[in-house]
């Protein structure tokens, strides 16, 4: 044991105390950053020398508070809620087009009927034929908007699709980056914490995105897989996600919707597969099945609709105001395009035969709502727009639980994660203390190693 | 609950309570202002179906009591007209008695045959009696008239009628029309013709003892006709408050539907508010505290 011992000691002690009131201050510095885990710096006595004595302290690492099961949970929560929040913004917005009260496609249905029946009273009023001709535009034109407005929502579907590819698109160059930073820190032996959290952070970015799988590597860099084992990032290679018309799949607007895959090197496009979930995930399911279905059943009250009110006027004992058989009250191909074919109030045929005074074909027709249809499950018009209204309310009631039953996961998942990893100014602040008194002690050390020294010295003199 | 809770967790776990408080207390002051439970489809799938389907039942209902009201009109102003018809027909019958026998002389049956022609006029003109433009004893026609003139050269009763064969139904309920013309042929013909028969006789000098059987007839055949459309209109007048009370049932059943419970939206509101408050009032102070306050470097 040499003189000069103690002083490498509290040389040794003050720079341990000056890198734990370092890390100490990182902490407090990243209390409000996302994704940050708080470090701890972790102390060792150094080795001691051939005779056995202490040699001091060291500061031999510095580590992040984690738990890795967490970390995984976190990004399944994730893409749930991606997926869940997605929903209830687009279903919110498809109920809107069926609303409750005196609006609406089934409002609409009812005013047409009473108005049939007004023309069974009084067939060869003007005013009561304007009347129902009127209601017949009212209701061709609440059909149309209630389908244009799914078109419309289906193709917003289609177009954050894009978006959300090239949200990955960047998530997935960001980690290929950092994956290579951290395999680069590893092996120069320097510590990659703060790298390994922003991984941490990105991986759940993308993870609102779609559904992944996240594989870690020996040499501390992440592989990425889709749900459906698809690659997105192997080591430092990303793959990119990419949206392209697809011919084959043509959307309610009449345009091709886009398809959404991986980008092979030739230019092609390998779609995804499998339960994607996510955002991308849930858009594709809302895009390809809810609003199609939604559209379909629209369809199918529009030409049930047209097909019986144009079975009545046309049919050939029929008469209107001039003693002509009718002609077909509505026209269209479906639900997006149904109109009033007629302008001419006069040719709606509310008698049958010679006696234009007649109303027993304005009876006929006030009866089709009462009519039941083998394509509508043996439902009456109203009735089967009650299930399509019913059903939608239900898919966004759903929607909405989901987003809020992710969104309660999600906050119990964070902070269950802030329990382990958050950072505490509490604990920092009695640790700056902590480490502050060391430090002050460390100096003290030198103090006394000095004054020993300077006694020393003295005796030469 | 976590074991280790630090300042964001408490931030965390405010912002999200006063978040929720406040999305529920938007939601209370929305039902309150809109008086409705039901403000969109999600609120109650279910009901946004029933409450469709009872609005469209009111307006069902609404149309159908439009119906009635135009079979009510039309059958009050044919009983009118058929109590003034068999007035008539008293009045001819009268005449015809008055002059039946050797008492009458035949100037005074051709003095009586110039009433007996205004008799006739007028239960032509009875006859063609229109509601709103609509012939009701031809089928509530607006073309018309029901029957030819008296004056038209060639004028037989048994011919006056022109109007339609069919009668007028308006329909009531789903399965229900109710008759609410009779064709003006099948109701005065025996009349006009009973009535002509008398003119004719007295205008030719002759005893009309013999039209007696024939007035009498008539009149029996208006009184039943009357009685016929008095039994359709209290029909109509059921119907009527059928109707009446078909709709105040839809009206409750949507109001149960549709309608905040404004008590229980009430209390629910200042049980929210409550909430807020004391969230708002320990989360202030919660988040006040710091170590920094108690610490001197």
């Amino acid at each position: 044991m040499a003189i000069f011992a103690p002083l490498t000691v509290g040389r040794q002690a003050l720079l341990a105390s000056e890198r734990a009131i370092g890390v100490t201050g990182h902490n407090i510095s990243n209390v409000n950053t996302p994704g940050y885990s708080r470090q701890t710096p972790v102390l060792h006595a150094t080795r001691p020398d051939y005779q056995g004595f202490g040699t001091g302290v060291e500061v031999a690492d510095v580590v992040r508070s984690v738990d890795g099961f967490l970390d995984a949970r976190m990004r399944t929560s994730a893409s749930s809620l991606g997926g869940a929040t997605t929903g209830r913004q687009l279903l919110d917005r498809l109920q809107a087009l069926f609303p409750v009260g005196d609006l609406g496609v089934g409002n609409a249905l009812a005013e047409f009927f009473a108005s049939a029946n007004g023309l069974a009273d009084s067939p060869q009023d003007l005013a009561v034929r304007n009347e129902l001709l009127e209601a017949g535009h009212t209701l061709a034109s609440q059909i149309r908007s209630a389908a244009g407005g799914l078109a419309t929502l289906q193709r917003e579907a289609d177009q954050r699709l894009g978006q959300a590819a090239f949200d990955a698109n960047a998530i997935l160059q960001n980690l290929a980056q950092l994956n290579r930073e951290v395999v680069a820190a590893s092996r120069g032996g320097r510590g990659a914490n703060d790298l390994l959290d922003q991984r941490q952070q990105a991986l759940s970015e993308l993870a609102k995105q779609l559904s992944i799988q996240v594989v870690e590597e020996a040499d501390g860099g992440v592989n990425v897989f889709a749900a459906s084992g698809q690659g997105l990032l192997i080591g430092t290679d990303a793959a990119t996600l990419t949206t392209e018309l697809d011919p084959t799949h043509i959307g309610l607007d009449g345009n091709p919707l886009s398809k959404i895959g991986i980008a092979t090197r030739d230019g092609g496009v390998i779609s995804l597969s499998g339960d994607i979930g996510g955002t991308i995930g849930k858009l594709l399911g809302l895009r390809d099945t809810t609003f199609p279905d939604d559209a379909a059943a629209l369809d199918l009250l529009a030409t049930n609709l047209r097909d019986a009110v144009n079975a009545v006027q046309t049919n050939a004992a029929g008469r209107d105001l001039d003693g002509n058989v009718g002609v077909a009250f509505f026209g269209g191909t479906g639900a997006a395009d149904l109109d009033v074919a007629i302008t001419d109030p006069r040719t709606i045929a509310a008698a049958q035969g010679a006696n234009l005074a007649d109303n027993s074909n304005a009876i006929a027709l006030a009866g089709v709502a009462q009519q039941t249809f083998p394509a509508l499950n043996g439902a009456t018009l109203d009735e089967f727009f009650g299930s399509l209204h019913a059903r939608i309310g239900q898919e966004a009631r759903r929607a909405e639980d989901a987003a809020t039953i992710e969104e309660n996961v999600s906050a119990a998942l964070a902070a269950q994660r802030e329990a382990v990893s958050g950072v505490s100014l509490d604990e920092e602040f009695t640790n700056l203390i902590r480490y502050q008194r060391a430090f002050q002690a460390a100096s003290q050390i030198i103090n006394v190693s000095n004054i020993l020294l300077d006694d020393l010295i003295g005796l030469v003199r | 609950m976590v074991s280790r809770v630090t300042e964001r967790t408490l931030i965390a776990d405010f912002s999200l309570a006063v978040g929720r408080l406040r999305r529920q207390q938007a939601e209370a002051q929305d039902a309150l202002s809109s008086q409705k439970r039901l403000r969109e489809p999600s609120d109650d799938p279910v009901g946004a179906a029933r409450s469709t389907r009872l609005r469209g039942e009111t307006k069902e209902l609404g149309a159908y009591r439009d119906s009635v009201t135009i079979g009510r009109s039309a059958l009050a102003a044919e009983d009118g007209v058929l109590g003034e018809a068999h007035d008539i027909l008293i009045r001819a019958r009268e005449i015809a008695a008055s002059l039946s026998g050797g008492l009458a002389t035949p100037e005074a049956r051709q003095t009586a045959a110039e009433e007996v022609t205004e008799l006739e006029r007028g239960l032509l003109s009875l006859a063609n009696t229109t509601v709103a433009g609509r012939y009701i004893f031809a089928g509530l026609s607006t073309t018309g008239p029901a029957f030819t003139s008296f004056d038209t050269p060639g004028f037989s009763p048994a011919t006056a009628y022109t109007g339609p064969v069919d009668p007028f139904a308006v329909r009531t309920a789903r399965d229900e029309t109710v008759r609410i013309t009779t064709n003006g042929g099948d109701v005065f013909d025996s009349s006009l013709q009973a009535i002509d028969g008398l003119r004719l006789a007295l205008e030719a000098g002759n005893e009309p003892s013999g039209n007696l059987t024939a007035l009498e007839s008539a009149a029996e055949d208006i009184r039943q006709e009357r009685a016929s459309v008095g039994g359709r209109l209290a029909r109509l007048q059921t119907r009527d408050q059928e109707i009446g009370s078909a709709v105040l049932t839809a009206q409750t059943l949507l109001a149960d539907v549709e309608d905040a419970d404004l008590t229980e939206t009430i209390t629910q509101l200042a049980q929210v508010q409550n909430a807020l408050e004391a969230t708002l009032t320990a989360g202030t102070s919660l988040l006040q505290t710091s170590i920094l306050d108690y610490l001197k470097f």
